[in-house]
């Protein structure tokens, strides 16, 4: 084969396609792979246009995208461009064109070399389909999930108040002194019972508002009062659970820079971890003290330990550890204990052994 | 701040100014070799419209450009920021009617409107034939899902940051046509979905249609039903092919733009 010969080969039966149009669109030169891959002949196709082979969108699209940008830049890369065969069915392709150019720059021919691509396309399809799935299932998932923590945000609320009434109901008839002793132990279950209802409710409003993106917001200011309020979330526990005995020991120096109902409310929850799952008959020690920087906070209760392999997880959200059904909450106090802390800038930690289980609080002041 | 918005580029000097507003599918670029003809006789301002080239890409807002009527307020808006009166607006493609639009918001602001391939409405219904049907519409947008024409999210802030490096087109193959994708989307729709029939009456600009030979997006029919609703235009016939004469035969365009002024 002579050399000439030998490109003009390479130029027919290349294992892409090669296609040459002139400025008012007509299709001057094709190769032979291209006509094969569009079942046509080349003769038919010589002096046809180029938009004839394209779809009307595509010629949309070849008028306003590609044509300015082949003025523009001289060359166009990577299009994804649709052809029609013999058939008028679109067949996809991977096309680079160029624009021949005269010395003056004027627009002689454009050039393109295009690649058949129907597996590429339909990977691209399929991943352009997946994309708009993935993009409608996590919107509906988020719409799900604000309706779900409004619904319970509300639920919560409006259990509160029935809730309010019990407990104030039965405070009140417990201060009668002439109580047969079988009600009275009847009333302190109502009030336990109700109690805990309380926190739970509390807490799963305290864990919804998170989830909807308010977070726990702090009313933080110089709190010189943070140990009568301290003592009265004791007070609370004790005359909730009369039988468990409970002693304090603070010694706060000062005033202590913190949202007081929300260590008020971190305390409770550790009493009520403390109550639920220590040893009954052993005292619970709630001591707090302060440094120049410090604030620290201590519940020790006694009584079984806490495995260690449950150490780590105990301040998860849903978090229910091996406690007994009927102590078992939602196993959110914890979690909600350890946002307490998070949001003063300080850290929970828990030690638990055979003589204490204690969690400490510590927090800048 | 409304410079950087809509990247506005002023340059030459006169005592009327040429607004030059570009079509769909590219951005100012496309006025370059037109725009130049004009600069010693005339103050020609050049922009992007939000969400194309380099304007300022986090202003753009799905909501409010789902109407060729937020498209008419910017250039309003861009008239009023360079003070315009009396001056001459011409429109490549979609901004022909982005231009009507424009006219019978803020009269007097052009005395001028050349439009170069225009059309009021693409799709084809009760006597009136556009062009296309909505089938086909889809066809082209579903073209734009698979070609990004060299947009990227990374280079977007790239492009964003240095408005005035003209050099960086350059380096960014494709990037006179690269569009976000969705404001690609967004656009075609309102550009081939819009009926701006009715503004047509309204105009009381001065107007020249420019006619292609060959022109697929606004076929001559299309221009002379224009032609015929807006009172006292001028029609005429460019020696050019396809619709996008700005680029393929700026001289004649700019032949045809001197004749009517």
């Amino acid at each position: 084969m002579t050399e000439r010969a030998s490109f003009l080969d390479l130029y027919e039966d290349a294992p892409c396609g090669f296609m040459s149009v002139c400025v008012d669109g007509k299709i001057v030169r094709i190769n032979h792979t291209l006509t094969e891959w569009l079942g046509q002949s080349t003769g038919s196709l010589i002096g046809s246009t180029f938009h004839d082979l394209l779809s009307v969108g595509g010629r949309i699209a070849y008028e306003t995208h590609i044509r300015p940008l082949l003025r523009m830049q001289g060359h166009a890369d990577e299009l994804s461009l649709d052809l029609l065969n013999s058939e008028g069915e679109r067949v996809p392709f991977l096309a680079n064109a160029t624009e021949r150019r005269g010395e003056d720059g004027q627009h002689i021919s454009t050039r393109f070399a295009l690649f058949k691509a129907r597996d590429r396309r339909m990977y691209e399809k399929s991943l352009l389909a997946a994309r708009e799935v993935a993009e409608t299932e996590s919107r509906r998932a988020r719409e799900t999930a604000l309706l779900r923590e409004q619904f319970i945000a509300v639920l919560g609320h409006d259990l509160r108040n029935p809730l309010t009434a019990i407990i104030s109901g039965t405070n009140l008839i417990k201060r009668r002194v002439d109580l047969p002793e079988r009600e009275a132990s009847i009333l302190d279950n109502i009030s336990k019972s109700a109690w805990r209802a309380e926190h739970l409710i509390r807490d799963v409003l305290d864990f919804a508002r998170g989830k909807l993106g308010e977070g726990l917001v702090l009313q933080r200011a110089k709190n010189a009062k943070l140990a009568d309020g301290l003592t009265q979330v004791v007070d609370e526990v004790r005359t909730a659970h009369p039988e468990q005995e409970i002693v304090t020991n603070f010694t706060i120096e000062g005033p202590v820079n913190c949202d007081g109902d929300r260590i008020g409310q971190l305390l409770s929850n550790l009493l009520s971890n403390a109550v639920n799952h220590g040893d009954s008959a052993r005292k619970i020690i709630v001591s707090a003290n302060t440094t120049a920087e410090e604030f620290v906070l201590h519940v020790e209760n006694f009584g079984d330990p806490i495995p260690e392999a449950l150490q780590q997880n105990l301040f998860q959200p849903f978090f229910r550890g091996n406690a007994s059904d009927q102590k078992k909450g939602l196993g959110l106090g914890l979690f909600i204990v350890s946002e307490i802390a998070k949001a003063h800038g300080g850290s929970i930690a828990v030690i638990s052994d055979s003589r204490v289980t204690r969690f400490t609080l510590c927090m800048p002041r | 701040m409304i410079q950087k918005r809509h990247n506005i580029n002023v340059l030459g000097d006169g005592p009327k100014t040429m607004v030059f507003a570009h079509g769909y599918g590219c951005d100012q670029n496309m006025w370059l070799p037109v725009a130049k003809n004009f600069q010693e006789k005339y103050r020609t301002v050049l922009f992007d419209y939000v969400g194309f080239g380099q304007s300022d890409l986090s202003a753009y807002d799905s909501e409010r450009y789902n109407s060729l009527d937020a498209y008419a307020d910017d250039v309003v808006a861009i008239g009023k920021a360079l003070d315009l009166s009396g001056a001459i607006f011409v429109g490549h493609s979609v901004s022909a009617m982005i231009g009507a639009l424009a006219d019978s918001k803020e009269p007097g602001m052009f005395s001028e409107l050349i439009m170069v391939g225009p059309s009021p409405y693409y799709l084809t219904d009760d006597g009136y034939n556009g062009g296309f049907t909505r089938a086909q519409i889809d066809e082209m947008l579903e073209f734009l899902d698979h070609n990004h024409l060299g947009w990227s999210q990374a280079y977007a802030p790239a492009i964003m940051g240095n408005p005035d490096r003209p050099e960086l087109g350059e380096t960014l193959t494709n990037s006179f046509c690269a569009t976000d994708p969705q404001v690609a989307r967004d656009f075609a729709k309102v550009t081939f979905l819009s009926d701006c029939r009715d503004a047509l009456p309204n105009v009381k600009a001065r107007t020249l249609i420019l006619q292609c030979d060959q022109d697929i997006i606004a076929p001559e029919n299309v221009g002379q039903y224009v032609h015929e609703n807006i009172a006292g235009s001028t029609f005429s016939w460019l020696n050019a092919v396809g619709h996008c004469p700005n680029l393929s035969a700026p001289e004649e365009v700019t032949a045809a733009i001197r004749d009517f002024l």
